[in-house]
């Protein structure tokens, strides 16, 4: 029994950082119609901004972490979107997608050579220290993890559910066409939405990281997850990202523990079999009524 | 022919579409301020593109509108809200994931004083009770009767000098049908001009002062609604055939 609690506990650890990059991912499809298959790149990245910080700034790591969130926001919010998705755009939803794809290769390779192909130790935030008692393991660094993601996503649901900007979001993402009758200014709203994706990739990534290692190959595995934990809950709800984020993160550990950590790949994979073929709309999705 | 000293709205030869489909083609109107004005037409006639035009959602190729004293061609949509027009278009354009609260707060965003909005929304919930025993409730559980009370009630909250409103009637009961005219018509009389699209013709046009029959992108017809009515021509509109050739040149 503590072995499961255990297990649930570093389950929702790493459940809500999946939870951060899948919440962006549905945002960015929400007011923008982009589905970004750099994400998982978007979450490896910021990582390495920040140890670049360190080692060639010789920032502080708080600093170069700081850094790296603001580097973020710049260039995989605002560059990304004027330099990638505003053109593509243009040519419709599949040449962007491809594109993301090719963005995603050139981000990996990119890391790869600039900086190295070698895993690299990423600091923590959180002291190295058990929380629980003889025989009842909770680290300090996962609870650390699990309350700073969770305030994350916490402190934008309330931003967009409780302040006149979130709600303004809200309604270009649910129709856009009357937002702009309205008076909304969209183009700044879909922007916005962009500089809160960098924000959550690179919170995603600085937690992450000390965890799982930083390295350029990483984002394979976080795309996915991402992707499949925005889908299993319901591609159009960020509601339903955080959901299907702690899903995938405690089935992933409950699996590695007591099936085989082999098919730790494969569990995303098999869960977002079985909801597409049980709940095509996500756990708390709604089926699509898209206006022409 | 009405004169454009009376009219809030008037547009001159103006050509619009889509793409390479030119829809308005050299339309010119005028509307009259403080009255209810109905445009009908065939499908496709350039009815709903008429109010895109109006509104700023689509380009004006060549020609002018002016409104309210102004030339407005291609103006943004809020600048459009800004000068005192607001539009309502067809179907349901609410944000069905909010409340009905903060849908009609979002009538506010054009707003330069926001700190008015909240007298504004209280006065709307006055006017409209239902909307305040809906006020938390999420918009997509409203009827689509109330859903539609809830876009005019959005719309009015800038208080508009214009309202355009494309079908409000699609889907409603015979009864809220009646409901949204009566609202309209009491508009009228507080002054708001109304420029209306609506499929049920004969209706719309009993309660209408003017009447605008559109055609190919064209005004074939524009007079009082009660001539509109009597003109035996408009019978083969309503069955959803063309003006005979000979009225082209009537208008």
């Amino acid at each position: 029994m503590t072995d499961f609690i255990q297990l649930i506990i570093a389950g929702l650890a790493t459940g809500a950082i999946y939870a951060l990059a899948a919440v962006g991912f549905t945002l960015l499809w929400q007011t923008s119609q982009t589905i970004n298959f750099a994400q998982g790149e978007f979450v490896m990245l910021p990582a390495f901004f920040c140890l670049a910080g360190i080692k060639f700034f010789g920032l502080p790591f708080p600093i170069a972490a700081l850094v790296a969130i603001l580097l973020s926001m710049l260039v995989l919010g605002v560059i990304f979107k004027f330099a990638v998705v505003d053109p593509l755009m243009k040519q419709g939803t599949l040449p962007l997608v491809i594109s993301t794809i090719g963005l995603a290769i050139l981000l990996r390779e990119g890391v790869k050579e600039t900086y190295s192909a070698e895993a690299q130790r990423f600091p923590s935030f959180f002291p190295n220290v058990n929380l629980g008692t003889a025989g009842f393991n909770v680290s300090a660094d996962q609870v650390g993890v699990l309350i700073v993601a969770t305030g994350t996503i916490l402190l934008l649901a309330w931003f967009l559910a409780s302040t006149k900007t979130g709600r303004q979001m809200q309604a270009t993402a649910q129709n856009p066409t009357v937002a702009r009758i309205l008076g909304v200014n969209v183009e700044r709203m879909v922007l916005y939405t962009f500089l809160i994706n960098g924000a959550l990739a690179a919170m995603a990534s600085l937690l992450i990281s000390p965890i799982y290692l930083a390295k350029f190959s990483s984002g394979e595995t976080l795309g996915l997850v991402a992707f499949v934990a925005a889908i299993v809950g319901g591609f159009n709800q960020v509601r339903g990202a955080i959901v299907g984020g702690f899903l995938v993160g405690i089935i992933d550990n409950l699996v590695a523990a007591y099936v085989s950590s082999t098919y730790r790949q494969a569990v995303p994979l098999a869960l977002l079999v079985l909801i597409i073929l049980l709940r095509p709309q996500g756990l708390l999705g709604r089926a699509e009524e898209r206006a022409v | 022919m009405t004169t454009s000293t009376d009219a809030i709205l008037s547009l001159n030869d103006v050509f619009a579409g889509y793409g390479k489909m030119t829809i308005l083609n050299g339309t010119t109107a005028h509307i009259r301020k403080g009255k209810i004005t109905t445009v009908i037409g065939p499908n496709g006639a350039g009815k709903s593109t008429l109010f895109k035009t109006v509104f700023g959602l689509l380009a004006v190729r060549t020609g002018k509108i002016h409104f309210d004293g102004r030339d407005t061609s291609n103006w943004s949509p809020r600048q459009m809200l800004d000068a005192g027009m607001c539009y309502v278009p067809q179907g349901r354009n609410i944000f069905p994931e909010l409340s009905v609260r903060h849908n009609l707060e979002l009538g506010g965003v054009a707003l330069a004083d926001q700190s008015g909005l909240g007298d504004r929304i209280e006065q709307m919930m006055q006017r409209f009770p239902m909307l305040r025993e809906k006020a938390g409730a999420q918009a997509s559980t409203l009827s689509g009767g109330q859903q539609k009370l809830l876009e005019v009630a959005r719309g009015l909250l800038l208080q508009p000098k214009l309202m355009l409103i494309d079908e409000p009637s699609i889907g409603l009961s015979p009864l809220m049908v009646q409901e949204v005219f009566a609202i309209l018509k009491d508009l009228r009389d507080n002054g708001v001009t109304i420029l209306l699209i609506e499929q049920n013709a004969k209706m719309a046009l009993q309660m209408s002062d003017y009447g605008l029959v559109l055609e190919q992108g064209q005004t074939r017809i524009e007079d009082t609604a009660a001539n509109i009515l009597a003109d035996p021509r408009i019978a083969e509109l309503f069955l959803g055939g063309g003006l005979k050739p000979a009225a082209a040149t009537a208008s």
